[in-house]
């Protein structure tokens, strides 16, 4: 099942801010050029009291006023008017939607579906108390705390290049929610955090599990440690449901980090995501969107999730008709094909350093959380 | 940042009759290495953890007597303190040069606080501003006047918030700059100053 609406594109910090509708209205379009595109479920927007279950009143508070148009004097104490996460009209309405969206998957998985496909959301940064990094409110920890109210244990895996720090720091004391985070290292990243030792405090420890990844680390080492990590953590961990943050930014085009993924590896993470959910979630798992900011890669990957989310054959080029349009209107030219081209950056000359040092992170979590995950 | 931001209070102290083994308890139960030793509200010495550890130990020749031997026999007396006001950079160079591991501090003679390289360590992690959501930029700046002043005015003009900014030299002529920010962006960002003719060490430039 696919969760998605046009309001979603409400969602919109202005022109030139890289976490742009644009990339939902090209996604849908080239799905309906490809001909797959099925009518999704539109979800209604989150109330205020489900917001809540995640944030501060006071937080809530300041989005509604300056989503009103209010001045409001501590905003940048709460992570907004800032330069990433500009305040604009309605933001609060935009926001609760992407929300709903996420939520809406959470209650159709209650309701027996399997698999929901969130074209939205994923705002990953959002924390208790403060706003942060693109993200204003947390739509994937609402959705998180919705299904554990109803007594199910979650494992949340985040792919974007960034640490899931907001949806860590939210679940960080929680037994029943396991945080699994591949990202490019925070020595230098946004948002600085996501360290092997963040492992969980109280009845969360053990629960919380971060792999920072070298700058420049390619397809090969990422899928090594992904498929040494992420099966091993959710076989000792046994989640009754999989919540996955699907972020497009590791893709090597994109201008905010340094992964070097292509969509190669992409056309096997998804499936692998699929299998394991199939081996330690009963099946069900719950997909949404995130961070993506080169326009040309985040929609291939994303339509690359559509498909493998459905099951269906990708395709090798994409329409002419579709690629004349957006070429036009966004005065680029685009990658004709699904895929990237074949060695499409120059070789890196570190490979066998990163390589290395990727595995010795990977011991390190592994060595760390042994005790804890694995009784 | 000053010494009294960051020094524990109130500090667990002993007296010089106290015997090594109840000292020793005391840092155990506590979890800590430092202890002031007072006589009469006077700071007359500090015993420390490995000061009792050598002491008592089975290749020390005198033997060990945890039970018989007291502070006042061990504890290091002129005892190197620190004054609520001084900024914390001088209590690390003071612990640094000195090769100690703590600070009592003093104020008109009484003990008000102790500074331990671990507080040092806590200013540092708040001074370089990792606390913060923050991505990392550094920065090669000629080591002249008015350069850091480009670099934080070209931030403010993209209105970017400075969580922290270090510096040190690199060589005679050159500074590094280390800068944290508020955003995600730090590549377009890098790009800006680059067209700006600063050189920026990370994030680097991809040649794709």
């Amino acid at each position: 099942m696919v969760i998605y609406r046009d309001e979603y594109r409400l969602y919109n910090f202005g022109p030139g801010h890289p976490f742009s509708p644009v990339r939902l209205e090209m996604l849908t379009s080239l799905l309906q050029a490809l001909g797959v595109w099925k009518e999704p479920l539109a979800p209604r927007e989150a109330t205020r009291e489900e917001v809540l279950s995640v944030h501060s009143e006071r937080l809530v508070r300041r989005v509604e006023a300056a989503s009103r148009g209010e001045r409001v004097p501590d905003l940048e104490h709460y992570g907004l008017g800032t330069g990433d996460t500009p305040v604009f009209p309605g933001m609060d309405r935009a926001a609760r939607i992407l929300v709903g969206g996420t939520l809406e998957g959470a209650r159709r998985i209650l309701a027996g579906e399997k698999r929901v496909l969130q074209l939205g959301g994923g705002l990953h940064h959002a924390q208790y108390d403060r706003s942060s990094g693109f993200c204003v409110y947390n739509d994937l920890s609402v959705a998180i705390r919705h299904l554990t109210r109803a007594g199910l244990r979650v494992a949340y895996l985040d792919i974007d290049v960034h640490h899931g720090d907001g949806v860590q720091w939210i679940h960080y004391e929680e037994e029943e929610v396991l945080t699994l985070s591949l990202h490019e290292s925070g020595r230098y990243l946004f948002p600085g955090t996501g360290h092997v030792h963040e492992i969980g405090r109280g009845e969360g420890v053990g629960r919380k599990l971060n792999l920072p990844l070298e700058p420049f680390t390619e397809d090969e080492s990422y899928l090594e440690a992904f498929e040494a990590l992420v099966p091993w953590a959710l076989g000792a961990f046994r989640p009754d449901v999989l919540v996955v943050q699907a972020g497009a930014d590791a893709h090597f085009l994109d201008p905010l980090a340094d992964l070097l993924l292509t969509t190669r590896a992409y056309a096997r993470i998804f499936p692998l995501i699929l299998d394991y959910a199939e081996a330690y979630a009963g099946g069900r798992v719950l997909f949404t969107l995130g961070g993506g900011y080169s326009l040309d890669a985040t929609v291939r990957v994303w339509a690359l999730l559509y498909h493998v989310f459905h099951g269906l054959p990708l395709p090798e080029r994409l329409p002419e008709g579709w690629l004349r349009e957006w070429e036009g209107r966004l005065g680029q030219p685009l990658t004709p094909t699904l895929h990237d081209p074949h060695a499409p950056y120059p070789e890196i000359p570190r490979r066998q350093e990163i390589e290395k040092r990727n595995r010795l992170t990977l011991e390190r979590l592994m060595e760390l959380l042994r005790s804890h995950l694995v009784h | 940042m000053l010494i009294q931001d960051v020094m524990r209070f109130p500090v667990v102290t002993v007296e010089p009759g106290v015997t090594l083994e109840e000292a020793y308890r005391l840092l155990l139960e506590r979890g800590i290495r430092h202890l002031p030793v007072m006589e009469e509200g006077r700071l007359v010495g500090i015993i420390t953890d490995r000061d009792i550890r050598l002491a008592t130990s089975h290749l020390n020749p005198r033997g060990p007597c945890p039970g018989c031997t007291r502070v006042a026999e061990v504890m290091t007396q002129e005892v190197v303190t620190a004054h609520p006001l001084d900024p914390v950079e001088e209590a690390a160079r003071v612990m640094r040069e000195r090769k100690i591991g703590s600070l009592p501090v003093l104020e008109d003679g009484a003990l008000v606080g102790i500074v331990t390289g671990i507080d040092l360590l806590d200013a540092l992690l708040k001074l370089t501003g990792v606390t913060e959501p923050s991505g990392r930029l550094e920065v090669r700046l000629p080591d002249r006047v008015g350069e850091l002043a480009r670099l934080t005015g070209f931030l403010a003009g993209r209105g970017i918030n400075i969580h922290s900014l270090l510096s040190y030299p690199e060589d005679k002529e050159v500074v590094r700059a280390v800068v944290r920010v508020n955003t995600l962006e730090t590549h377009l960002l890098a790009e800006g100053l680059r067209q700006e003719g600063f050189e920026v060490l990370w994030p680097p430039k991809k040649p794709w």
